[in-house]
């Protein structure tokens, strides 16, 4: 009987042991209920929105620092200051302003973040695409382009910027994060060209009125034609002159033409219109209010930045000051009939009963186009962060004036160059001029106007020097930006720093 | 309260319902004590009847019993009972121990017990007898002061709340709770669901050798919980204890009055602006003493109660013990908001079923309810309002004008019982609402079911070889309410909406372990060896919904079944799951009980590890020598016994959530399309993964003695060094990498520490007294937190954010950080002279009575790095005494406790509210030259940051010492209750928190929980005074 019971026991503990040990994936366990790297984009539903996230970087104004394109690039040149409430306010603008940014101060930490978050999610999409069985060819193929194009178009920003970048463009393995090495500018130019001209045959050539912001094959075409003028090879122009025709030409396959009237192609109400190429959409749907994390919201903090301080009275919404506009820029657009539409005469307003504070390198001549007006500021969120006013980075104009400074370049049909010139002055009722690289290049800089290229015009005509030597531009050296400080002390040296800035 | 007279009234009607007994032999005896000398009072009693004597003065007793084979049991506070069997043998002399000096008795170890004398590992224990007639809140308070090694700092006065409890120092930058083992389970959540008289034992592994044998769970030290079992061959013995206290703060804080709130508020608006003109108040004294807040919210007699009754006995075969607990206690602060009433039931049985194979099981249930209210917020708590609103405003409007007033007619405002308003202040802002009116639209509770419970299998198939089985299960069920009706309070905190909520949860914890252990005595080795295997799985769900617009009034109509739009409907839910599976030994050898020697190593796999990880090895050795048994040590009545300790060991901390080495993606990386602005949601990784994740590992040096001289004074002195490595934290990764990176074990950390506790006992005649008292030194240093990596953010106040602590490479954790004060500028020539090398102004926008703040980095001017380390909230030193005495039937205990050389933050002013109200130091402001040097001057527009700047001036003094408990009891003596039927009739009063010695200007500076030592109005301990009765039957 004792020894019975003892068996028994004994074997329900051998029993026991046996029910434990047997379970092999005890501890490996997979989380319910939330959504990994590894089983995510399984099908063109997610697939999608995994491009969406790599589309949002686009529109981000903050990451460790501001970084909104248009009011910087234009408080770097010559038609903006930096402004804000004072030097402090902003100090990575002003130091780019003046010229005297260090690895530390300056901008170029949160482009570089902005920059190659993009690439990160580009690539990281772009191999869950590679990877997923479930999609359609032409769902594939149009996302794949998108991707590319995205990956370009952020190392088009960096290597304006920076110069020497990591090309990366795959998913980096754990071991390799530390050690990535710079590229030269043609090799990172090398695969700008690259994926844009893998991205565009397969891109559509007109966008849904749904779907507007997603990139047509005229966007990339002209964005291809942007990347391969600024790299000044004259044996690229060949193939940008081509780019651009197609994209500029009467009855073009992309529904391209200018807008009639100047001021309407900064219109908010105006989205997506027919001169818009490229254009980077916001909007106040995401109702955000965190300033720790702007980007989480959709909305244009740009807007928030250009506009008058504690502006009050008719039309426009209060903003923080930034951006004056230069007396330069107002003395050579004084007579120019894009003024009103270009820049805000705060003493006429002032006249006309309206008060707002002047603020750090006050000019009282503001920017009008994206500037924050009254109808559009946004009822939910933080309107300050909310400001639905879409950023166009590339309009018709703009690609006919890079036609007409290839053609001119190249020396190739000056017909055709002097037609496109014309057609922009035109629109605002200028006369005809010659066609000659100097009328092109100072019509660039009035017909698009704190818009944010008149930075990159000046740096790749070999201008920059005499434009902004007296605020600050040091040849050789200003054209890039630091790299940043913290790169460098985290790869311990294997990334170097840009020259004159060590 | 019916019932519970109706009770007492029963009690004493047994008492004097004497009854006689038959007779059949007569015994006599003597109790002594180790030296000889006769021991009076003991209680001499016989198992398992009410029958008993006391022995006299001279130690000496005389019992009749009714045959011989009756055992008698010999019993008296401080001693070490026993038990001896009446046989023909006369006269019985009884030698009792000293309980504290007692090397014989057993501590428990963690899959076994281990005799005390040769233990190699630092434990603390607490005992039941130290904690019997302890009201004590939460079990883990009964520690504070007890043990040395243990930091506990209560995170609120609020009822049911927590304390934190840190064993040996924090040991991690993320989670340094200790591990619950009650019985052999692992419970989750504290130990606050056990009634304290249940309790046999708690034993506390401080070093990694002790508590190595619990590997990946062990690094933030281990507390094991033994409850009681029942006596074999005993009748059942019953007892009941209760008490019933009062309960009120401590301290309040002088506040200004009405009059003194506008007179300084004029002088800080003119001092602002001199050309105000007409001050905000022109007559500060028309508003007399104005609004006493704080006695709005204090509750001077808030009440407490306790009912426990336990029964416990057992045969031949089967013990049982089995018990009952109420618990209620009221808060003192906003008491109609703040209540916790706690249930317990409990049966332990343990069956020998056959000669080789035993049973056993022990199963708890609790069922808690509670509300609370903010302790430490200044967000709206009712003390933060309490502190921060102006005087002037009534707690009730009853002015008929005002009551008129469109605010109070056109407004859902809050109203008393005989529909008056509450008072809307004018002035307050922000959160600073009325605490009255604002604690009338708080409703809500909390609720839990909790099972704990175990049961195991022992096989004995040969002598010293046990096979044990044993499963565990800790299943809680617990969830909580809230509604918020219409309201008005003020502007800006109203809803138009009634909303009501509720969350149902369910964790269910089950383990199962498996050990075979071996004992074997070979001459005088003696070996015990320990292996097994554990898996335990911890899952769990949350599921919980909001309905807005409910058509109710009040919680107690609210319900989730109301039908409202889907629009006003949300559900919300989550879950949790890991696992751990483990094999583990131990041996234990020592010869002659003089060289001892113990290694454990044990080995966790988690579900919670990196793929790369899976499995951590966790070994410790520890040795011991006990020099007093040596021949060659000197024969002498010093030093009667002496132990050397050391040990080494690894442990881990698993406590780093769930799937962190995985790559989640998220939404709302999203993008605008269309025309017509349609959002699109986006979705990509968090952060990078990383298959290498692992736990957190402490290593852990100990050296210590175990001491007694004269036989009396016993001695325990440890020093610790405690290393901890890889603490978890987000990898820096270069910016091109493109995403956040990986959670990855990065930082380092240590603790170095000294402790010691010391014990005396002395008898002299019928008065016998006992001291025991502890005391721990600790210096916490945060070593390597990554690569350019020197501080990690801590806790900050107001809504500007302002920083208080950070924790940094160098200094404890969660250090204070800020600017340092040197005084104030008492006119403007100094202001003139604290110029920098270039000769401007080092504060430029300094008036005389503003702050002097000392430029640190000698930058020339007063910026952010000009802050540093200031101050430290954890204390350098803690320690508790304990203080027993008896004589003949009284009994006396009183526990001290203190803490030296920590800090607390003063964030009890809302600084950014200029119409926050002052204590009264306020009035020794400087107000002119040579006024003040400490506070400065006051004015609406402080361009100097007096206070926008976190900085010393705000640092106090937190030390201090606490008479913790004061009790005085009487027993009747045993003969004459024994006539009533009863073994045991005590009667005591008791004080807790009666007196506290500190420096600090709050309510209390023990300030532990989220906000550790930041007072932001924190929900003070209660001063407590209680009657209580222990019966025994």
């Amino acid at each position: 009987m004792k020894n019975k019971y003892i068996k028994c026991t004994i074997a329900i503990v051998a029993m026991m042991q046996i029910f434990v040990s047997c379970k092999k994936d005890f501890l490996e366990l997979t989380p319910r209920g939330t959504a990994l790297e590894d089983n995510f984009y399984k099908n063109e539903t997610e697939v999608m929105q995994g491009v969406i996230s790599v589309y949002d970087v686009m529109q981000w104004g903050t990451t460790g620092g501001y970084t909104m394109k248009m009011p910087l690039l234009s408080a770097a040149s010559d038609d903006n200051w930096a402004g804000g409430s004072n030097a402090s306010d902003q100090p990575n603008w002003v130091a780019y302003d003046n010229f005297n940014m260090d690895p530390r101060i300056g901008p170029q930490g949160g482009l570089w973040n902005k920059n190659f978050s993009g690439i990160n999610r580009a690539n990281l999409i772009l191999s869950k695409i590679e990877g997923a069985t479930t999609l359609s060819a032409p769902f594939k193929a149009r996302v794949t382009a998108e991707a590319k194009f995205l990956r370009a178009y952020f190392y088009f920003d960096l290597v304006r910027w920076f110069g020497r970048v990591p090309l990366i463009t795959a998913v980096l393995p754990t071991a390799e994060l530390y050690t990535q090495k710079q590229s030269t500018p043609a090799q990172i130019y090398a695969q700008i060209e690259k994926d844009l001209r893998e991205a565009y045959p397969n891109l559509p050539a007109t966008i849904s009125s749904a779907e507007k912001g997603r990139i047509s094959q005229g966007a990339a075409k002209a964005q291809l034609g942007k990347v391969l003028l600024y790299q000044n090879d004259n044996t690229k122009l060949a193939e940008a002159i081509t780019l651009f025709e197609d994209v500029n030409k009467v009855g073009n396959a992309y529904g391209f033409s200018l807008v009639p009237v100047y001021a309407d192609i900064f219109n908010p109400a105006n989205k997506f219109n027919s001169e818009s190429i490229l254009e980077i959409p916001h909007s106040n749907n995401a109702a955000w209010g965190d300033w720790g994390w702007i980007n989480g919201g959709e909305g244009n903090v740009g807007t928030q930045f250009i506009g008058m301080d504690s502006y009050n009275g008719d039309t426009y919404s209060s903003g923080w000051g930034f951006c004056p506009v230069t007396l330069d820029l107002v003395n050579v657009m004084k007579t120019d009939p894009r003024f009103d539409a270009t820049i805000i005469d705060g003493a006429a307003l002032k006249a006309g009963g309206a008060t707002y504070n002047a603020r750090y390198q006050n000019t009282d001549y503001f920017i009008k186009k994206y500037a924050p007006l009254k109808a559009f500021r946004s009822a939910s969120g933080v309107a300050e962060q909310n400001w639905p006013i879409n950023e166009i980075e590339i309009r018709l104009a703009d690609t006919y004036l890079m036609q007409a400074e290839a053609l001119v370049k190249a020396n190739q049909n000056p017909t055709r160059a002097k037609e496109l010139l014309d057609a922009v002055r035109g629109r605002v009722g200028l006369a005809s001029i010659p066609a000659t690289l100097d009328n092109i290049y100072n019509e660039r800089r009035l017909e698009l106007a704190t818009e944010g290229h008149r930075f990159f015009d000046l740096v790749r005509t070999g201008t920059a020097v005499t434009v902004l030597g007296p605020v600050g531009f040091r040849a050789n050296k200003s054209e890039l930006l630091p790299i940043p400080q913290t790169e460098i002390d985290i790869t311990k040296g294997i990334i170097t720093q840009n020259p004159g800035y060590n | 309260m019916k019932g519970k007279s109706t009770f007492i009234l029963l009690l004493f009607s047994i008492l004097f319902s004497l009854t006689l007994r038959a007779q059949e032999i007569n015994v006599t005896g003597k109790v002594t004590s180790k030296d000889g000398s006769p021991i009076p009072g003991v209680s001499v009693l016989i198992q398992g009847s009410r029958n008993g004597v006391a022995t006299n003065p001279n130690g000496e007793f005389r019992i009749a019993v009714p045959k011989a084979g009756t055992n008698l049991v010999f019993s008296l506070i401080g001693m070490t009972s026993q038990t001896i069997a009446v046989n023909n043998s006369q006269p019985i002399n009884v030698i009792l121990l000293d309980s504290m000096n007692d090397l014989d008795q057993v501590v428990v170890v963690g899959y076994g017990t281990q005799k005390k004398s040769v233990v190699t590992g630092a434990i603390s224990q607490v005992k039941a007898s130290d904690l019997e007639n302890m009201p004590v809140m939460r079990i883990e308070q009964s520690l504070q002061g007890r043990t040395s090694g243990l930091t506990i700092t209560t995170s609120s006065g609020q009822p049911g709340d927590g304390a934190t409890l840190r064993i040996r120092g924090t040991t991690s930058i993320n989670n340094s709770e200790a591990l619950y083992i009650v019985d052999g389970v692992q419970v989750g959540g504290g130990i606050d669901y056990l009634n304290q008289a249940d309790i046999e034992s708690i034993e506390v592994l401080k070093d990694a050798a002790s508590a190595a044998i619990y590997g990946a769970r062990a690094a933030n030290g281990v507390i094991l919980v033994t409850t009681k079992k029942g006596n074999r061959n005993g009748k059942m013995s019953v007892n009941y204890n209760t008490y019933l206290g009062t309960q009120a703060p401590a301290r309040k804080l002088d506040l200004l009055n009405a009059t003194q709130y506008a007179t300084l508020y004029n002088e800080a608006q003119f001092a602002a602006n001199p050309n105000v003109g007409t001050p905000r108040f022109p007559n500060p004294s028309q508003f007399g003493q104005g609004t006493d807040w704080q006695a709005a919210v204090f509750n001077n007699s808030a009440k407490i109660q306790n009912h426990e009754l336990s029964l416990s006995g057992g045969g031949e075969k089967s013990t049982y013990y089995s018990s009952f607990g109420y618990f209620d206690q009221d808060g003192i602060v906003a008491t109609s908001n703040s209540q916790y009433k706690r249930f317990t039931a409990r049966f332990n049985s343990d069956h020998q079923i056959t000669k080789a194979i035993k049973f056993g099981q022990t199963i708890g249930y609790t069922r808690v309810n509670s509300v609370g209210v903010g302790t430490n917020t200044e967000y709206g708590s009712p003390l933060g309002r309490a502190i921060n609103i102006d005087p002037l405003t009534p707690i009730v409007e009853t002015d008929p004008a005002r009551i008129n007033l469109p605010i109070y007619t056109g407004n859902p405002v809050v109203r008393n019982a005989q529909g008056l308003p509450y008072g809307i202040s004018e002035y307050a802002q922000s959160e600073i609402l009325n605490p009255v009116a604002a604690l009338a639209v708080a409703q809500g509770r909390g609720w839990s079911d909790k099972v704990v419970a175990n049961a195991f299998v022992e096989v004995e198939p040969i002598k010293g070889l046990k096979l044990r089985s044993q499963g565990g299960v800790d299943l809680a069920f617990w969830g909580s309410e809230g509604f918020t009706p219409i309201y008005y309070l003020n502007s800006i905190n109203q809803t138009t909406i009634t909303s009501y909520n509720r969350n149902s949860n369910r964790g269910l914890f089950w383990s199962l372990e498996n050990t075979i252990s071996y004992n074997k005595q070979i001459n005088k080795h003696n070996f015990t060896g320990l292996i097994g295997y554990s898996s335990q799985k911890n899952k769990g769900e949350t599921n919980g919904g909001t309905k807005d617009g409910i058509p109710v009034t009040n919680i107690k109509d609210a319900s989730l079944q109301f039908p409202v739009s889907r629009a006003n409907d949300v559900f919300y839910g989550g879950e949790y799951l890991n696992t751990l599976n483990s094999i583990f030994g131990r041996l234990t050898y020592n010869f002659d009980e003089k060289y001892l020697f113990t290694g454990i190593v044990r080995r966790d796999g988690s579900s919670r590890f990196g793929p790369n990880n899976k499995f951590g090895y966790f070994p410790s050795g520890s040795v011991g020598w006990v020099a007093s048994r040596e021949s060659f040590f000197p024969q002498n009545n010093v030093v009667t016994f002496l132990k050397f300790r050391g040990s080494y060991g690894v442990t881990g901390n698993d406590n780093i959530g769930d799937f962190r080495y995985l790559s989640t993606v998220s939404g709302g990386r999203n993008y605008t399309l269309g025309t017509s602005a349609g959002l699109n949601n986006g979705v990509s990784p968090d952060a990078l993964s990383n298959p290498d994740l692992r736990w957190e590992e402490t290593s852990s040096t100990d050296i210590g003695l175990d001491a007694t001289l004269f036989g009396k004074f016993t001695i325990t002195a440890d020093w610790y060094h405690k290393k901890t490595s890889g603490m978890l934290l987000q990898i820096d990764v270069p910016g091109y990498v493109g995403n956040s990176g990986p959670i990855g074990n990065i930082a380092d950390l240590s603790n170095r520490g000294f402790e010691l506790e010391l014990g005396y006992n002395k008898r002299m005649g019928e008065f016998s007294f006992r001291v025991a008292a502890n005391g721990s030194f600790l210096t916490n240093n945060i070593d390597f937190l990554g690569d350019e990596k020197q501080f990690l953010g801590g806790q900050t106040v107001t809504p500007q954010g302002l920083e208080v602590t950070r924790t940094m490479v160098g200094h404890a954790i969660g250090s204070f950080f800020g600017y340092r004060s040197n005084g104030l500028f008492q006119n403007q020539a100094e202001i003139n002279n604290y110029k920098n090398a270039g000769g401007a102004l080092i504060q430029p926008n300094a008036k005389p009575g503003d702050i002097k703040f000392i430029d640190l980095n000698g930058d020339g001017l007063i910026s952010d790095n000009d802050r540093e380390i200031i101050g430290d909230p954890t204390p350098d030193f803690t320690y508790g005494f304990t203080l027993n005495a008896a004589y003949k039937g009284f009994d006396f205990v009183m526990l001290g406790q203190g803490v030296a050389g920590n800090q607390v933050f003063n964030a009890l002013r809302r600084f950014d509210l200029p119409t926050a109200n002052y204590t009264t130091a306020i009035l020794d402001r400087w107000r002119g030259e040579g006024t003040s040097n400490v506070t400065p001057r006051l004015t609406l527009q402080d361009d100097n940051k007096n206070y926008s700047r976190v900085s010393s001036l705000f640092l106090e003094d937190a030390s201090y010492f606490r008479i913790k408990t004061l009790q005085v009891g009487y027993s009747l003596p045993t003969q004459l209750v024994s006539k009533a039927g009863l073994s045991k009739l005590r009667f005591y009063v008791m004080a807790n928190n009666l007196v506290t010695f500190t420096k600090y200007t709050g309510y209390d500076p023990e300030i532990g929980g989220g906000s550790f030592g930041v007072d932001r109005g924190f929900y003070p301990q209660a001063r407590t005074f209680f009657a209580g009765i222990n019966v025994g039957f």
